[in-house]
């Protein structure tokens, strides 16, 4: 199988854009409705956290990803098993995210267009990227970073160059008390987007200059946490919170207030440019990771699944849920019980134990041949 | 899985035999041949061709044989001073030995650049450079003597790739002209060159040239490496080597960089790259290439940086806009009303009122019209010029849109994009946004302005897969390197850039010593003494 590696930068941009991914495009923290961006502050130090932790847990053995800890963990036979779940799980998310974009393009962009078309195509570009390899998805994603920065900073200047961004909708400030904060931070702001970090446990392993890995992925998170606050501020001061509350795609939404001269309007195809990018990043990176399981069980080169697979999310993405209210219920009151706690938490923490006795094991053997000498 | 290891073994099998230098030089000696069967021998290589001259002469007491190909020598510096000085006898003197052939030619021909040459096929192909062979009679080697001559075309202006400010003189067919063109700019003993010769059948001469010291010797490498590899029968044109030589052959856009000038040539060899000039043709392949060579010329250097930069950003703008254009005119008329200001959009809808086609059928209607006036333009005899140019006005700028079979927009719309794509300082790079522009029209016909975003990414992707030589196409934007900014998007002043491109990983990554920007002298006040 090919070596990969990406660079620190690559790094960088990959985490940013995964982050923002579908999280710009549906909003986060709704449950908190003006206090979404202290809900999101607070989910940066989390985030922090959970960047440490799988940090802590790749570092343990340089070189090796998810799945290989897994073998060495457990033993092959039960690490296939835990890594088949995990490829179901990756590739179930890569489908959630495709079917988000799917119905903001549908709902917004191309509304006679059916959107399984949606899911096609761009499921054809994440197959063409990873059947380029990681390596590509990584420059991919540093060509179209900067253009991200530009968007998000024009979007902002023109919000309020029309007038439309009043500052006084955060006020008050906490008028609810935490406790609205604290349901949106668990566990739905915390799996979502910063624990599907998990994803990086594939990518972390290949990354040149691992020495800098944990300072540029912090940096990363920070960077990724502080424009999705500012992305919801953003929102906040701009719909209001009911609004907010009641838009499928606040972002759109807020978008769609730019008028400026009665020339400037309408510029959702900005807004939708930012969200495909984070998406089509997002997606990949996903796909990746379900990609490297098949590649660690089947043991043949990931790209022979890309296509395939990239076909499979295709249609899940379509198939997953009826409607978009299914959709959205199922992300919010399944997922992050069901499927992220567990796989986010839950298997790594018990995989980290696991690592650290072997290690410990094979430290002791030495050891006490040292005794008898 | 099997077949498929087995598929990879066989390819690895069939790797060719590195071929490096001279075709294979091989035949019967001369030892074993005497004169009449030599002449028999090379007349029946050469068959009844009306140019080849075997004269039999006698020198230095010894019978001889003076073979050349009348077409390719100079024969009035043959007549003087060859025959001259061979003609003359020595007293008691007889070449019998090889040491006497070789004081011989000390004697005479010092400085003239003769070669001993062994074998028959090397003779044949030393005849056919252009040489004079001297056969002597019983003597295990025979004498060839440098005297090509070529019509040359003289030093002119190149026909691409102007310049406003700079040097006015471009590459010529001549390959020796050429090296010296290079040579003349860059004064340095570590200019190196290599030849090659490329064709089984046309025997063309290639040369590769290097800074010693600079270049990456691996790049080195691999370019004798590849180019030791071609096998083909035929070496007309820089692009048949590009062709060869290139790390991918599905793409559309061009992995090497060719250039008609020698001072961009020059500069690029300095910054540590490779290049590869081929005989018979003015332009010379400077191989690694990334895509931003593709946007900077020489005259960015030789302006004031803020313009260079100014017309660089101008470059990228328009690269963007001939390949965009005529897909986002489709996709917002079909799909984005919404996105264009009413008064605009009224004003759009109005001039399409009679017009009985789609956007993407009126689009491509236009697009490829242009197309084919653009290759009239190229193709047709220079005497009738005018005509295209009067035609080509008349059917797309007014004819058209006033019989109303397109709107004026559109004719703005790909006069527009037309211009845009003249701007691009290589013409095998425009040709890219050419091609890809139908593709964009026709994905945007279906998917709007969604489909322009995916086709994108799709040619991002592509891009970032590239490689020249090892080198990633995109860096060192993707892989980012932030000391290389100074010459990407925008010229730094040139004091400011030291390095040479990191993504080459040269020799001596230092162009020159740190020096500050240049200042004013201080003035008489300002000194504390």
């Amino acid at each position: 199988m090919l070596k990969e590696n990406i660079s620190l930068s690559q790094l960088l941009t990959l985490l940013i854009n995964f982050l923002l991914g579908s999280a710009i495009v549906v909003g986060v923290g709704g449950d908190a409705k003006k206090d979404a961006w202290i809900a999101i502050a607070v989910s940066i130090m989390f985030g922090f956290g959970i960047m440490l932790f799988y940090y802590f847990l790749i570092s343990r053995v340089p070189g090796k990803n998810l799945y290989e800890l897994m073998e060495m963990g457990f033993k092959r036979p039960i690490a296939i098993i835990f890594s088949s779940i995990y490829v179901v799980y990756f590739l179930y998310l890569a489908s959630r995210v495709v079917r988000d974009f799917g119905e903001l393009i549908a709902s917004a962009i191309l509304p006679s267009t059916p959107i399984e078309v949606i899911s096609l195509t761009i499921c054809l570009a994440m197959a063409y990227i990873l059947y380029l390899g990681l390596e590509v998805l990584g420059r991919t994603s540093e060509i179209f970073t900067p253009y991200l920065f530009g968007f998000l900073f024009l979007l902002t200047i023109l919000l309020f160059a029309s007038g439309n961004a009043d500052l006084n909708e955060i006020k008050p400030v906490l008028g609810d008390g935490l406790k609205p904060v604290l349901k949106a931070l668990f566990p739905t702001l915390i799996v979502f987007p910063f624990g599907e970090l998990i994803a990086f446990s594939l990518i972390l392993p290949v990354v040149t200059n691992f020495k800098y890995c944990l300072r540029v992925s912090l940096l990363g998170v920070a960077i990724a946490g502080a424009l999705l606050l500012f992305a919801m501020f953003l929102m906040i001061v701009t719909l209001g919170a009911d609004a907010l509350l009641r838009s499928n795609f606040p972002m759109l939404s807020s978008a769609r207030e730019v008028s400026i001269g009665n020339f400037i309007e309408r510029i959702d195809a900005l807004v939708v440019f930012i969200m495909m990018l984070g998406i089509l990043v997002k997606g990949s990176v996903f796909m990746f990771a379900g990609l490297k399981g098949l590649e660690y069980t089947f043991r043949l080169p990931y790209r022979y699944f890309s296509l395939p697979v990239a076909m499979l999310v295709s249609a899940y993405s379509v198939l997953i849920s009826v409607n978009f209210g299914d959709h959205w219920q199922e992300g919010l009151e399944m997922v992050p019980y069901f499927l992220h706690l567990p796989m986010q938490f839950g298997l790594p923490s018990l995989l980290l134990i696991a690592v650290l006795w072997r290690k410990r094991k094979k430290k002791a053997k030495p050891g006490t041949k040292g005794m008898k000498f | 899985m099997s077949i498929l290891k087995s598929l990879l073994k066989m390819r690895k099998k069939k790797e060719y035999p590195v071929q490096v230098e001279e075709a294979a030089v091989a035949g019967p000696d001369l030892k074993n041949l005497n004169l009449e069967q030599l002449k028999e021998k090379i007349i029946a290589e050469f068959g009844s061709t009306i140019d080849l001259s075997i004269d039999e002469l006698k020198t230095e007491g010894k019978d001889a044989l003076l073979v050349y190909l009348t077409t390719m020598i100079d024969t009035k510096s043959l007549k003087e001073t060859i025959l001259q000085s061979i003609s003359g006898q020595k007293e008691g003197f007889h070449l019998s030995t090889e040491d006497d052939l070789k004081s011989l030619c000390k004697e005479k021909f010092g400085g003239a650049g003769y070669q001993l040459v062994e074998t028959f096929d090397e003779i044949i192909i030393s005849l056919l450079y252009g040489n004079i062979i001297i056969l002597f009679k019983d003597m295990e080697k025979a004498l060839s003597l440098s005297m090509a001559i070529g019509e040359d075309r003289s030093i002119t202006e190149p026909s691409t790739q102007t310049v406003i400010r700079g040097p006015k003189d471009g590459f010529v067919e001549s390959i020796t002209t050429n090296v010296s063109l290079l040579r003349r700019r860059i004064k340095n003993r570590n200019l190196r060159f290599e030849r090659f010769i490329i064709g089984s059948e046309t025997n063309t001469t290639v040369y590769i040239g290097y800074m010693d010291g600079i270049a990456n010797e691996k790049i080195v490498e691999e370019v004798r490496k590849r180019l030791g590899k071609i096998k083909v029968n035929a070496i007309f044109e820089s692009g048949n080597i590009e062709e060869l030589i290139a790390d991918k052959a599905a793409t559309p856009f061009p992995l090497a960089l060719n250039s008609e000038r020698p001072d961009a040539v020059a500069s690029n060899l300095l910054e540590g790259k490779i290049a590869i000039l081929i005989d018979g043709t003015p332009f010379v392949l400077v191989v690694p290439a990334v895509l931003v060579d593709f946007f900077s010329i020489a005259e960015d250097y030789y302006q004031n940086f803020m313009m260079g930069s100014f017309l660089r950003i101008i470059r990228y703008v328009s690269f963007m806009i001939a390949l965009i254009t005529p897909s986002l005119y489709v996709g917002i008329l079909t799909f984005h009303h919404e996105l264009l200001p009413t008064p605009l959009l009224l004003g759009i809808i109005a001039q399409r009122e009679g017009v009985p086609f789609p956007a993407v059928i009126e689009v491509i209607l236009m697009e490829v019209t242009f197309e084919i006036l653009r290759e009239a333009g190229v193709r047709m005899p220079r005497a009738v010029g005018q005509t295209v140019s009067i035609v080509g006005a008349l059917v797309i700028g007014q004819a058209a849109a006033e019989a109303g079979i397109i709107s004026n927009i559109m004719v703005i719309i790909v006069a527009i994009t037309a211009i845009a794509n003249f701007v691009s300082p290589t013409y095998s790079f425009a040709a890219a946004a050419r091609l890809l522009r139908f593709l964009l029209i026709i994905v945007s016909s279906i998917l709007g302005l969604y489909g322009v975003l995916i086709v994108l990414v799709f040619i991002v992707a592509h891009l970032s897969s590239l490689r020249s030589f090892g080198i990633p196409y995109l860096s060192p934007v993707a892989p980012f390197i932030i000391e290389q900014q100074k010459d990407v998007f925008f010229r730094f002043p040139i004091w400011s850039m030291r390095k040479r491109p990191a993504y080459l990983k040269t020799q001596n990554p230092e162009k020159f010593p740190k020096t500050g920007s240049p200042s004013p002298p201080p003035m008489k006040g300002d000194q504390p003494n």
